[in-house]
C-alpha cells in the first residue's frame, strides 16, 4: 500500500475566481507511483473550495455568479462580529458559506497509473475570498 | 488611490528572514490570518484599485518586548516597490528618539511618523512626546497616531482617546496629526478637533463589528451626517485600511457606499494623502 501526500501552492488573483489544478493532481498521481488506488484532493481553507466541473470559461463565471446570488454580501450573517483571538472582525460569512455549498474535496479512481476521469470533468480549485496564496492536499493512495 | 494605513505584519519572505517576526504578529500586533507572500500584498492593492500604501511600523520594544515592523524592514520594502510609502516610529521615551527620526527620515527617506501611545506605553502629554512632535514639525512630515481602540492585547482604551492630543496639536500648528481609526469609538471627539484645528486629518481605518460597509453606513451615514465629511471635514480626511486587519476591497467599497460625491471621494482616497506626504500640489 502506497500514501503519498502533496501539499500544493496556489496564488489566487482575483477576489473570486476558479482555478484548473487538473494538471497540478495528474502530476501527483504521475509520480506517487500508484498504479490503482484513489486520489483525494481537499482544500485546507474554510472559504475556498474545490469542485469537478466541465472546464469553460463561461462556467467558471456562471458559478461564481449564482453563489453570488445565492450568498450575497449584504446577508445578515451572524459571523460579522469582533473576534478578538484572530485581531479582526469576521465578515466574511458568505466566502464560508460558498465553500459548504461547494464543496471542498472530491475523489477519483486510479487505474493503470491514471487518473479515471470523465473527458469533460476538470478539478477547479475556488477561490472565494481572494487574492490569497491558498494550498490544497493531493492525497494518493493504492498499490 | 492612495491607502495611508497598512502594517506589513504577514509578509512570509519577512518571517523567514527575521526570526522574531511571526511571534511579533502572533503576539504583538496579534493577528490570526496566515503568512502570505509580499505578492499578496500587491495583489490586495490591486484587486481594490489602490496605486500606493503606507507602511507602518510601531516602535514598541520596550513596551511588549518585540516592535510591530521595525524602521529598516520598512525601508527594506520601499527599495522593493515604489509602491510603497514608509514611515518611521520611534520611542519617544527612549534618550535620542528625535535624532533617531530625523535618521531614518533624512537617511533611510522614511516619509512620517508612526505613534501608539497605547502599544508604546507612554503618556500622550510626556514633555519628551512633545520634542518629537518639534523634531517632526522642523523635518515637515506628517503625525499618523493611533487613536482610538487598539486590537493589539494589553493596550488600554484610554490612551486611544482623541482629545489627549488637544494641547499637542494646539501647540504645533504646522505639524499634521492623522487621527488613524477616526478615534473610533469617540468619533465625535475626532470629528471636533478636525472641525477645530486645521492641522488634524483623520483616517478610515476603523471597522470593529458588522461588516464593513455596515458599520461605515452606520457611523457615517447615521451616527455622523454624511454632510459633515463631504462639506466641512472633505480636505482632512485619508482613506487608510488597517490592512491585513481587513481587506483593502472591502474597506474602498465601504468607503464609496456612503454616498460622498467623485469629488469628495477624490480627496480622500487620494489627493488628501497626497498633499499630506508632499507628493503633489492641491488645490482647495
Amino acid at each position: 500500500m502506497i500514501i503519498k501526500l502533496d501539499k500544493i501552492k496556489v496564488q489566487s488573483r482575483k477576489a473570486e475566481e476558479a482555478i484548473d489544478i487538473t494538471p497540478q493532481v495528474d502530476e501527483s498521481v504521475a509520480k506517487s507511483g500508484v498504479k490503482n488506488g484513489l486520489v483525494n484532493v481537499m482544500t485546507c481553507h474554510t472559504s475556498s473550495g474545490l469542485l469537478v466541473t466541465e472546464g469553460l470559461p463561461c462556467l467558471e463565471e456562471d458559478i461564481l455568479t449564482h453563489f453570488a446570488r445565492l450568498l450575497p454580501e449584504d446577508e445578515n450573517y451572524h459571523h460579522r462580529r469582533y473576534l478578538d483571538f484572530d485581531g479582526r472582525v469576521g465578515f466574511n460569512a458568505e466566502t464560508h458559506l460558498k465553500s459548504i455549498l461547494g464543496g471542498i474535496q472530491c475523489s477519483f479512481p486510479i487505474e493503470n497509473g491514471k487518473i479515471v476521469r470523465g473527458s469533460r470533468q476538470t478539478i477547479y480549485f475556488m477561490e472565494y475570498d481572494g487574492p490569497l496564496e491558498r494550498t490544497y492536499m493531493v492525497q494518493v493512495l493504492g498499490e | 488611490m492612495i491607502d495611508f494605513h497598512t502594517h506589513p505584519v504577514l509578509i512570509r519572505e519577512f518571517a523567514e528572514k527575521y526570526p522574531d517576526y511571526t511571534r511579533m504578529a502572533r503576539e504583538v500586533f496579534q493577528i490570526g490570518n496566515n503568512l502570505q507572500p509580499l505578492e499578496t500584498f500587491f495583489l490586495q492593492m490591486d484587486v481594490a484599485g489602490i496605486e500606493r500604501a503606507v507602511l507602518l511600523p510601531v516602535a514598541c520594544a520596550r513596551a511588549r518586548g518585540l516592535a510591530v515592523s521595525s524602521n529598516e524592514q520598512v525601508t527594506e520594502l520601499c527599495g522593493i516597490s515604489s509602491r510603497f510609502i514608509g514611515f518611521a516610529s520611534v520611542d519617544p521615551l527612549q534618550p535620542g528618539a528625535a535624532k533617531e527620526l530625523e535618521a531614518a527620515i533624512r537617511g533611510l527617506g522614511l516619509k512620517g511618523l508612526k505613534l501608539d501611545a497605547a502599544l508604546q506605553d507612554f503618556d500622550l502629554n510626556d514633555p519628551k512626546v512633545f520634542d518629537l512632535y518639534e523634531a517632526a514639525a522642523a523635518l515637515g512630515i506628517p503625525v499618523l497616531i493611533h487613536t482610538g481602540m487598539s486590537w493589539a492585547p494589553g493596550t488600554p482604551l484610554d490612551r486611544g482617546r482623541p482629545l489627549l492630543l488637544e494641547p499637542a496639536i494646539a501647540r504645533f500648528p504646522r505639524l499634521n496629526f492623522v487621527l488613524a481609526h477616526w478615534g473610533w469609538p469617540w468619533v465625535w471627539d475626532a470629528n471636533a478637533l478636525a472641525l477645530k484645528y486645521p492641522n488634524v486629518y483623520v483616517d478610515t481605518s476603523c471597522f470593529y463589528y458588522d461588516g464593513p460597509t455596515e458599520f461605515f453606513q452606520f457611523h457615517f451615514q447615521q451616527q455622523m451626517p454624511v454632510t459633515l465629511l463631504e462639506r466641512s471635514l472633505r480636505n482632512q480626511i485619508v482613506f487608510g485600511s488597517n490592512y491585513p486587519r481587513v481587506e483593502i476591497k472591502n474597506m474602498v467599497k465601504a468607503i464609496k457606499s456612503i454616498g460622498l460625491t467623485d469629488g469628495c471621494l477624490e480627496k480622500i482616497l487620494r489627493t488628501n494623502a497626497e498633499k499630506l506626504l508632499g507628493l503633489s500640489p492641491v488645490k482647495h
